[in-house]
C-alpha cells in the first residue's frame, strides 16, 4: 500500500517538475512547481518526518511561492531575452546542476555503501516543538501574533479602500 | 513576584489598539474622535498600571517579561510621547486626509512593540518587539496616502528596516548557535561560566545585532534612511519617530554594552567601534544640519545628532544620564515638532525659513516656545537641555572618555549655529509670506505648553526625577 502511495507521489512530483521546465507560461510554470513542492511534502510524510512535510508545504509550497505567484502577475515578464543572457543562463544551468548531481550520487553512495547509521531521533520531534511553543517560548509566540496584526493593519492602512472613493 | 499582572500595561495598549481599529472599521462617523478617545483612555490606563507596578518587580513567562524600574520608567516615557502624538494628530490627521482611527491603531501597536522591547532581556522577544515597532511605523510613516514624499519615505524605511531586521536574525543565529541560549547575559558570558570572556563567535553575532540596532536609532554609518524618513512622515509621526524608537534600541544597547568592558579583549574592541560610531554619528549629524534649508529636514539631522549624544552616555556606562537626556529629549523635541506642526495650513507644510521669517512678530508665543525648544537642543544653560548634556558630559569625563567629550562638546558647539539660524530667520528678518497657522487647535496648543513646562521645570529643578531615575538604577544593579 505504502508503495502504491510512494509510486504515485514521485510521478507527481517528476512529472509535475518536468512539466515546469517544458511549459512557456510563467503562471502554469508556477503552479506546477507548487505541486511538485506538495508531492514532495508527501513523500517526506511517507519518510515519517512530519514536522519536514508540514514545513515543506507551509513555507515553500504556501508561502514562497504564492509570493513568486504575485510577482509574476503584478511585473508580467513577456520580452525575449538577449542571446547572451541565454548563453550565461545555459552555462551556469549546466554549472549547478553537475554540482547538484554530484552532490546526490556522493550522498547515494554513502546511504548504499555505508553503515544504516543511527537514523532520526525516536519520533515527537512535532511533539517537542509543540511543547516549546506552549511552554519555553509562549510569550515570543503570543507576540508573533501582535506582529502579524500590525502587519495586517499596516497593510491596510497603506493599500486598503480609500476613505471617502 | 511572578504574576499575571505584569502583562496589564501591555494588554491594556494592545486592548486600545484593537478597540480603536474597531471603532474605525464598524462605525459610520468620518471624523475618528471615538477610536481618538478609546486611545487615549487605553494609554492612560497603561500609564495607570504602570505607576501601580512601580517598586513591585513583577515579572511573568519565566521572567521573559520583567517590568524592572527602568523599563517601567521608559514605558511611562513611551505612553507620554504617544499621548503628545495622539493630541498633535487630533487636528492635523482631517486636514490632511490621514485616516485618524487607523493611526491611532497602528500608533499603539508601536507602542506595545516598544513595551516589549525594553521589558524583556531575552533578545527572541527584543527581536519581535522592535519588529512590531517596525511594521507598524513603516505604515506610520506612509499613512498620508496622497503625499508622495509620505510614501517614498515609507518604502525607503521599509527597505531599510526589513535590511537590519536580516542583520538581528543573522546575529541572533550565530548568538544562538555559540551559546545555545538566548538572554541577554548569556551572549556576554563565555563557555567559562558567567564572568568569562565570551567567544569570539559570540561577539561576531553580537556586533551584527548591535548594527541592526544602530540602523534603528539612525547611528552614522547606518542612517542614509533617516533624513528622508523623517522629513517625509506627516509631522507628529516624525515626532514619535525620532523619540520613541530611539530611546527603545538605546536602552537595549545600554542594557547589553554596559557590561561588556570588563570581559576581555574582542568585547572592548566592540565597546570602541561605538564610541567611535557616536563621534561620527554627532559630527556627521550637524554639519549635515548646517546646509539645509527645511527645517524640518534641519530637525530630522539634528535628531541624528542628537542619538550621537546618548551613545556617549551608553559608552560612558552612564544610566541616569541617559535616561534623563531621553526624557529632556522627548519634551523639547516633541514640542519643537509640535510647533512645526502648527505652521502647516490645510495640505501644504510650511516648514522653510522663509515661511518662518517675520513669526516672532507675528505670532510671538508660538515664536518664542520654538525658539526655547531649540536653545533647549542646542544646550544653552537655564533650560533641560544643557543639564541633560552636562551630565552625560561629566560622566564621560569621569570615566576616562576625555577625547569623546572634547568631541561631543565640539559638536554641539556646531549644533548651536544652526539652531540660531533659526532662530534669527524668526526674529530678525521680515515676512515675505504671511505666516500661515492652525489657529483653532487647543490639543496641539496644549501638547506645546505641557513640552515647554517639561523643558522649564527639568532645566530649573531636575531634582525630582533625577532621584527617580536614580532609584530605578539602584534597583538594577
Amino acid at each position: 500500500m505504502v508503495w502504491v502511495v510512494f509510486l504515485i507521489l514521485s510521478f507527481l512530483c517528476i512529472g509535475s517538475v518536468a512539466a515546469m521546465i517544458f511549459s512557456r507560461n510563467q503562471a502554469h510554470n508556477a503552479l506546477f512547481l507548487v505541486l511538485s513542492f506538495s508531492s514532495l511534502g508527501g513523500l517526506f510524510g511517507l519518510l515519517d518526518a512530519p514536522f519536514a512535510a508540514a514545513v515543506q508545504v507551509l513555507v515553500y509550497a504556501g508561502a514562497i511561492m504564492v509570493l513568486f505567484l504575485f510577482a509574476i502577475m503584478m511585473f508580467n515578464l513577456r520580452g525575449e531575452l538577449p542571446a547572451r543572457v541565454k548563453k550565461a543562463r545555459l552555462a551556469l544551468t549546466v554549472g549547478l546542476g553537475t554540482v547538484l548531481l554530484a552532490e546526490l550520487l556522493l550522498a547515494g553512495r554513502k546511504l548504499v555503501l555505508g553503515s544504516p547509521g543511527a537514523g532520526p531521533a525516536a519520533g515527537g520531534d512535532t511533539a517537542r516543538l509543540g511543547h516549546f511553543l506552549f511552554s519555553d517560548y509562549l510569550y515570543a509566540f503570543e507576540i508573533t501574533s501582535l506582529l502579524i496584526l500590525a502587519a495586517l493593519v499596516g497593510a491596510l492602512a497603506l493599500a486598503g479602500k480609500r476613505e471617502g472613493s | 513576584m511572578t504574576t499575571f499582572m505584569a502583562l496589564a500595561p501591555l494588554l491594556a495598549v494592545v486592548s486600545g489598539a484593537l478597540a480603536a481599529l474597531l471603532f474605525e472599521a464598524f462605525l459610520k462617523r468620518k471624523d475618528h474622535g471615538v477610536s481618538a478617545m478609546a486611545a487615549i483612555i487605553s494609554l492612560f490606563t497603561a500609564g495607570f498600571l504602570i505607576v501601580r507596578s512601580w517598586g513591585l518587580e513583577l515579572a511573568y513567562f519565566g521572567g521573559r517579561l520583567a517590568l524592572d524600574p527602568l523599563a517601567l520608567l521608559l514605558m511611562a516615557v513611551f505612553v507620554l510621547i504617544a499621548t503628545f502624538v495622539l493630541l498633535m494628530s487630533l487636528e492635523y490627521a482631517p486636514r490632511r486626509d490621514i485616516n485618524l482611527g487607523q493611526l491611532c491603531g497602528l500608533l499603539l501597536l508601536a507602542v506595545s512593540g516598544l513595551m516589549i522591547m525594553v521589558s524583556s532581556t531575552d533578545w527572541l522577544v527584543v527581536f519581535l518587539g522592535l519588529e512590531v515597532l517596525s511594521v507598524a511605523s513603516y505604515a506610520l510613516t506612509g499613512i498620508r496616502r496622497n503625499d508622495w514624499a509620505s510614501s517614498e519615505a515609507a518604502a525607503k524605511y521599509f527597505l531599510m528596516g526589513s535590511f537590519a531586521g536580516a542583520f538581528f536574525v543573522f546575529g541572533l543565529a550565530i548568538l544562538f548557535g555559540a551559546t545555545g541560549d538566548l538572554s541577554l547575559a548569556a551572549s556576554l558570558s563565555g563557555p567559562g561560566g558567567p564572568a568569562g570572556s565570551p567567544s569570539l563567535a559570540s561577539v561576531f553575532g553580537l556586533g551584527l545585532i548591535v548594527v541592526a540596532l544602530f540602523f534603528k536609532i539612525a547611528i552614522v554609518p547606518f542612517h542614509m534612511w533617516a533624513p528622508d524618513v523623517y522629513q517625509g512622515a506627516p509631522t507628529p509621526v516624525t515626532a514619535f519617530l525620532t523619540i520613541a524608537p530611539k530611546a527603545a534600541g538605546l536602552v537595549v544597547l545600554f542594557r547589553v554594552l554596559t557590561p561588556l568592558p570588563g570581559r576581555g579583549g574582542t568585547p572592548s574592541l566592540l565597546m570602541q567601534a561605538v564610541a567611535v560610531a557616536a563621534v561620527l554619528t554627532m559630527f556627521v549629524g550637524n554639519l549635515a544640519a548646517l546646509r539645509q534649508k527645511d527645517v524640518k529636514r534641519l530637525l530630522a539631522y539634528s535628531a541624528i545628532a542628537h542619538s550621537g549624544y546618548l551613545l556617549v552616555a551608553v559608552v560612558a556606562g552612564d544610566g541616569t544620564g541617559l535616561v534623563f537626556y531621553l526624557i529632556v529629549y522627548m519634551f523639547m523635541n516633541a514640542g519643537a515638532f509640535g510647533v512645526l506642526a502648527a505652521l502647516s495650513g490645510r495640505g501644504e507644510e510650511h516648514t522653510w525659513f522663509a515661511d518662518l521669517a517675520g513669526l516672532g512678530r507675528q505670532h510671538p508665543w508660538l515664536a518664542a516656545s520654538l525658539a526655547i525648544f531649540l536653545l533647549s537642543l542646542a544646550g544653552i544653560p537655564p533650560t533641560a537641555g544643557f543639564l541633560a548634556k552636562f551630565y552625560i558630559f561629566s560622566a564621560a569625563v569621569a570615566q576616562g572618555h576625555v577625547l569623546l567629550a572634547v568631541a561631543a562638546v565640539l559638536a554641539s558647539l556646531i549644533a548651536a549655529a544652526y539652531y540660531l539660524k533659526v532662530i534669527v530667520a524668526m526674529y530678525m528678518q521680515d515676512a515675505e509670506l504671511e505666516p500661515v497657522l492652525d489657529r483653532e487647535n487647543p490639543a496641539l496648543h496644549l501638547v506645546i505648553f505641557l513640552c515647554l513646562f517639561g523643558v522649564v521645570q527639568l532645566g530649573l529643578w531636575p531634582g525630582n526625577l533625577l532621584t527617580l531615575i536614580r532609584q530605578a538604577f539602584i534597583a538594577l544593579f
